[in-house]
């Protein structure tokens, strides 16, 4: 079951180029280049070969573009900081403003609790953990079940839908609004603050768009605060109620402070729709543009086995997360790189990913692969995605249902009128406009 | 509570004897508390990651039980480092019948 990517991703842009060109790539092009931006696998590819600790002087980072060199990062959380990594990308240019304005307007200015490094993120973290294990959220499947089916039914007559806004992001807002113990109907707020969280992570807005999405936060964290104090009168069924209620032991740091989980219920809600709104969208344009990937999943419909190969496989052969930051807390060896203290690192994960070495033919899409969780989409070590397993299952169960329904899956658009976010943190289109016809 | 002994070969080949095995905690669990090399857990025990693949020894196998489905769709997709006894650790809870028991920790993903 392989076939091979064609089009505009098709399997060159994983190799690296002629070299006179590969070092012109490397010397001259950078991460922030809208070019670049849209199809960056030439890029990786390039910096792979020939500088794979790679200096984007535009970004003032240095691009981490191999899978050994990512995972020798998420094995040292203490040498390769997340809490300085992550907390420098913020709002960059703009951080005291920024910050300001959310203590002004927002009820106050909360850093995220779970960017952070051991041993501090070791207690913060499992205190996440157990609402999110594999078992747990395989009870949730008839759940999610019932949302993609209500969901495609409501846009079975129109026979055309925007992949990402009609359905990739409804469906996981849906989701993680049920889960959170939100108010459904504010659907349309979720999408808009969510590209405003991610917006600070991604180091393309300027002060004007700083201050639009900042206004956005300081709404979404005012509409959090309010359904904590609800929650913390009158406890529910649902994850406010737990992270507001959570407790570990006894004593000191035994139980979350209104600050970490302010920032908490805030990052599992933009964490858990964007980018699995991200990639479902994926998923809507293989099926559009590659045939056999459609046949491919088709014929896995009915099996579990199958299925969860398919979701692997879509995962690591188009990563929703672009790149997440770290900062060196010491002067290091990376990759061949003597690297200062406080070098601010980009790790891609869709470079790694495309390592032929690791994954032969990456451009194939290959559900067989004997080592298909070898890919680091979900990042790896004491950070690797706590939501993995729901990320999972919602793609599964989208991905099943979406193949038995709908048929026939189009582009609207051209491929190459296809728009990126602007943001170096995901790769998310902003759009993709698709028609299609309904199974019998 | 009893104290349950567990013998870990790690993932360099060094042998480790655990004897402070604790009824109902996982063998993950304890393992991370003795550092065992190669057991590295990255998602916390929710069963969603398999890195802490662990190989029993024929002998125990019986006692220790096979995967349920959850655990096997994890399992699948490790195919290239999978071998008929592979566990994964943090869905082995110990109880007193495991006492002795022998694995081999598995390469890393």
């Amino acid at each position: 079951m392989t076939i091979v990517r064609d089009a505009a991703n098709d399997d060159t842009q994983a190799r690296p180029g002629p070299e006179g060109e590969d070092a012109r790539l490397v010397e001259e092009a950078t991460l922030l280049d809208p070019v670049v931006h849209k199809q960056p696998r030439r890029f990786y590819a390039a910096m792979r070969k020939l500088d794979p600790v790679h200096y984007d002087a535009a970004l003032d980072m240095y691009l981490v573009s191999r899978w050994e060199d990512i995972q020798t990062v998420q094995r040292d959380p203490l040498t390769f900081s997340v809490n300085k990594g992550y907390h420098t990308q913020q709002a960059k240019g703009f951080a005291e403003e920024f910050q300001q304005i959310l203590r002004e307007k927002g009820g106050g200015y909360f850093p995220d609790a779970i960017m952070s490094d051991p041993p501090y993120h070791t207690r913060v973290r499992k205190l996440m953990e157990s609402a999110f294990t594999a078992h747990r959220v395989k009870d949730l499947e008839p759940r999610i079940e019932a949302v993609v089916d209500g969901l495609l039914a409501e846009l079975a007559d129109k026979g055309a839908m925007d992949a990402v806004t009609d359905f990739a992001q409804p469906l996981t807002i849906r989701i993680i609004c049920e889960q959170l113990g939100l108010d459904w109907s504010i659907k349309d707020r979720i999408a808009r603050w969510s590209t405003a969280v991610t917006a600070q992570i991604g180091r393309m807005q300027d002060r004007e768009e700083m201050l639009g999405h900042a206004a956005q936060i300081c709404e979404l964290q005012r509409y959090l605060i309010a359904k904590m104090r609800e929650r913390e009168a009158d406890p529910r069924e649902d994850m406010i109620s737990d992270i507001v209620h959570a407790r570990d032991g006894e004593g000191e740091g035994s139980v979350l402070t209104f600050e970490e989980a302010v920032s908490l219920i805030r990052a599992l809600l933009i964490a858990g729709n964007e980018t699995t709104a991200t990639a479902l969208s994926n998923l809507v344009l293989i099926l559009a543009t590659e045939p056999a990937v459609a046949e491919m999943l088709r014929a896995s419909a009915d099996d579990d086995r199958l299925m969860n190969r398919f979701v692997e496989e879509l995962l690591r052969i188009e990563p929703p997360v672009r790149g997440l930051s770290r900062m060196t807390t010491k002067e290091v060896e990376l990759g061949g790189r003597m690297l200062p203290e406080g070098a601010h690192l980009l790790l891609l994960y869709a470079s790694a990913n495309d390592e032929p070495e690791i994954f032969p033919e990456p451009r194939r899409f290959d559900m067989e692969r004997k080592n298909i969780m070898k890919h680091v989409s979900f990042g790896g070590g004491v950070h690797k995605c706590v939501g993995l397993a729901l990320a999972r299952m919602e793609i599964k169960v989208a991905a099943r249902l979406l193949v038995r329904k709908f048929a026939d899956v189009r582009l609207a658009i051209a491929e190459e009128d296809i728009a990126y976010l602007p943001t170096v943190a995901t790769r998310s289109m902003e759009s993709l406009p698709v028609t299609f016809t309904l199974n019998d | 509570m009893g104290e349950i002994c567990v013998t870990l070969t790690d993932i360099e080949g060094s042998v480790v004897e655990i004897e402070d095995g604790a009824e109902g905690e996982t063998l993950m669990e304890l393992a991370r508390r003795h550092d065992v090399k190669g057991i590295i857990a990255e998602c916390g025990g929710a069963c969603s990651c398999a890195t802490c693949h662990l190989y029993i020894d024929a002998a125990w196998s019986a006692a220790v039980g096979t995967p349920d489905p959850v655990e096997e769709d994890m399992l699948d997709m490790v195919e290239d480092i999978r071998r008929p006894t592979s566990r994964l650790s943090c869905q082995i809870t110990l109880h007193p019948g495991l006492d002795g028991l022998i694995a081999e920790v598995a390469p890393e993903l």
